[in-house]
């Protein structure tokens, strides 16, 4: 038995891909996502229930938004707290804007590389130097957005049960609007120029299902039924009934599956798969542009999935803000013995959170259910399919690393995979 | 040409982001290569190291080791953000029973590989600079790497947040009613919480010598609850030598 091992690169968080080998020939892939862990659901348990937006966002940099969301939905259903309409718009928003960050980083700083053979973006911009000028700029939309919001895009802190500690004047936001226009101009035409970059033929196994959030009017963000394209239809509260973690072999990852039978995967591609015909009329326009349509099972093409997101998300970005209208109520609530559940769509998937708490609000159980945990499994049979038959080192480890990319796995966020009741 | 090494240990990746946000800035200075950054590209090389930037906190036992090596190849060490510099969210546990976290947390805790304590990286070495924040402000970033070019020292925020709720004419939500952390935390963020009217809860960090009593005083007066201690330690600085020292001289 031969193992390689390959520490991973332009991935959020730190993590090997280790291929064990036999006679000549590759019998498994694993991926180790282990990183220190951080223990943040132990720390939660004993205090109140209004930490759970500023402690979870700290899981992961990257994707703070969506901790929040998920997070303060469970508490907002436990409680019984109804939102207003206009909470939930700018909430929609302020998720959008995450979208477009996270997506830009991963397209243009983490996964672009792979395609120009490149070490990282830095050495493409040597020779096309408005590749980087242009990425900050689809970038710094996402960033904009978050930050008029919560005060800032790493942690931002204004979310709080019930809306936001502060909302924005009208004005702000507008100010906003003819850079989101150029910007989805430009996120086209890289979108075009992309889909004409060299992908490799992949076929994501057959009975996998692809698992997303589904609303009836729109492409599900916020919130939603939990769906599959086998006809999966569950809601938030039935989520551990049915997506099933168990042990494998003897380490400690723990894998989840549907009825811990079906390999899943959730992310941007399910979202498309399972939701296409409610893009944004441009980001749909793009899609038939491009002949880019569902089932997408290429995971290299996630590429242009992401893409097509973030101009879906910045023409939804526009809409919102100009009909938004500042709220002026505040919400009133009592803590009370309880439980909920919340669940969104993360950039990079179904991100699920359960909290009980006593009468005074202090949080008694947590689990989270990030959507990198959820799509190890697959990440790892992608792999392993992709790089079986391949005999050259160099190209084994290229590829295994590449294939992983696809996925924009998160790995601060899947070292919490760990549940605690 | 001066060699940058970006690291991370126990972290959730949001101070190592700021580097894509100053991108611009540091194509401008021009002359900075930056050798090791495994989040940022795929080719990476460890040897000599003018800055070396540290996320994270101190978490494995390989990590001590790391830091250590990473110590002996720079000229300058600088941690970026409140795990780095003071333990991190994740140090919380450092006051709590260890073993019982971990049985807890893990149904078979002989895998874990984790040392009892999250530490800062200066309780192994020494460091030159510390960045504060959960997220560090990006403008530390360059001026730190600006000090550096320009061979001074650099310069950041010694005084408390409520100076900037000052200069930006905030009205102060502590008088407002709300528990603020605001001054005995140290600057650098711009006040953004007392902004978005809620009270800083402290991921700055400590400035250097804190009236804690004072403002446990404050708390009490104005009837809020909980422990004021324990409210520090609720932050994301728990670790930070200052208020370790101090609930240690309490305990
Ligand atoms: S200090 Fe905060 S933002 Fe920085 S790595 Fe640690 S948790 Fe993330
Ligand atoms: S709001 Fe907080 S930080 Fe601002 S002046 Fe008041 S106490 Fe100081
Ligand atoms: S006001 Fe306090 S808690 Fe808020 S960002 Fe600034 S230092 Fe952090």
């Amino acid at each position: 038995m031969k193992k390689r091992v390959d520490i991973l690169t332009r991935v959020e968080g730190e993590g090997k891909i280790i291929i064990n080998e036999k006679d000549g020939k590759i019998e498994s892939v694993v991926l180790n996502i282990f990183e220190p862990p951080r223990f943040i659901e132990g720390i939660l348990v004993g205090r109140k229930y209004d930490v759970i937006p500023d402690i979870t966002a700290r899981i992961c940099g990257i994707c703070p938004v969506a901790y929040q969301m998920s997070g303060v939905q469970a508490i907002e259903s436990a409680f019984g707290i109804d939102v207003s309409r206009e909470v939930e718009k700018l909430r929609k928003l302020y998720y959008y804007g995450e979208w477009i960050q996270s997506h830009s980083i991963h397209v243009f700083f983490l996964h672009l590389p792979d395609f120009y053979g490149k070490s990282s973006i830095f050495e493409i911009a040597k020779e096309r130097a408005e590749i980087l000028k242009d990425a900050l700029r689809i970038k710094s939309v996402g960033g904009k957005i978050v930050e008029i919001i919560g005060g800032r895009v790493v942690h931002p802190v204004s979310v709080k049960a019930g809306g936001f500690t502060r909302y924005p004047e009208k004005e702000e936001l507008k100010s906003l609007i003819p850079l989101i226009e150029e910007s989805i101009e430009l996120a086209k035409k890289y979108t075009e120029e992309f889909s004409k970059l060299n992908f490799p033929e992949d076929n994501i196994i057959g009975n996998l299902q692809f698992v997303s959030l589904y609303g009836d009017d729109e492409y599900a963000i916020l919130n939603g039924r939990i769906v599959s394209d086998r006809g999966l239809d569950i809601d938030k509260d039935e989520f551990k009934e049915v997506f099933k973690e168990f042990q494998v072999g003897s380490s400690t990852a723990k894998k989840c599956r549907i009825y811990g039978k079906n390999v899943y995967i959730v992310g941007a591609m399910s979202r498309f798969n399972n939701n296409y015909e409610k893009l944004s009329d441009e980001a749909l326009r793009l899609s038939k542009k491009i002949n880019l349509s569902p089932p997408v099972k290429n995971s290299f093409k996630s590429i242009l999935v992401r893409m097509v997101e973030i101009v879906h998300s910045m023409e939804k970005a526009i809409e919102i803000i100009k009909t938004y209208e500042k709220p002026e109520v505040e919400t009133e609530f009592k803590t009370k013995r309880s439980e909920g559940t919340g669940v969104s769509e993360a950039p990079r998937g179904v991100l699920w959170h359960k909290y009980s708490f006593d009468e005074y609000g202090i949080i008694l159980s947590a689990d989270i259910v990030p959507p990198t945990s959820q799509n190890q499994d697959i990440m790892e049979i992608n792999t392993y399919n992709f790089i079986k038959f391949m005999t050259e080192k160099e190209k084994i480890l290229t590829f295994a690393e590449r294939v992983v990319r696809n996925y924009d796995p998160c790995i601060s966020c899947a070292t919490h995979l760990i549940s605690l009741d | 040409m001066i060699n940058i090494g970006v690291f991370k240990f126990a972290s959730c990746d949001g101070c190592q982001l700021s580097f894509f946000e100053i991108v611009e800035e540091i194509l401008k200075i021009g002359d900075i290569n930056i050798s090791f950054f495994l989040e940022a590209q795929s080719k990476n090389r460890f040897d000599e190291f003018d800055i070396s930037f540290v996320e994270g906190s101190i978490s494995t036992p390989e990590d001590i080791e790391l830091i250590k090596k990473i110590r002996e190849k720079s000229k300058k060490v600088v941690t970026i953000g409140a795990c780095a510099t003071s333990g991190g969210i994740q140090s919380i546990r450092n006051y709590l029973n260890y073993k019982e976290i971990l049985e807890y947390v893990y149904p078979s805790p002989e895998y874990i590989n984790s040392l009892e304590k999250s530490h800062p990286s200066s309780d192994f070495i020494e460091v030159d600079y510390e960045l504060r924040g959960c997220p560090i402000n990006k403008k530390h970033l360059l001026e730190v790497i600006n000090s550096f070019l320009l061979n001074k020292t650099p310069n950041l925020p010694r005084y408390p947040v409520c100076l900037e709720c000052k200069i930006k004419g905030n009205p102060c939500v502590l008088v407002l009613g709300k528990p603020c952390l605001g001054s005995i935390t140290v600057a650098g963020c711009g006040s953004i919480c007392p902004s978005y009217n809620r009270g800083c809860y402290g991921c700055f960090g400590p400035i250097e010598k804190p009236n804690i009593e004072h403002l446990q005083e404050i708390f009490k007066e104005k009837g809020f609850k909980g422990d004021m201690f324990e409210d520090i330690l609720t932050s994301f600085n728990a670790y930070n030598r200052t208020y370790r020292e101090q609930y240690e001289k309490e305990s």
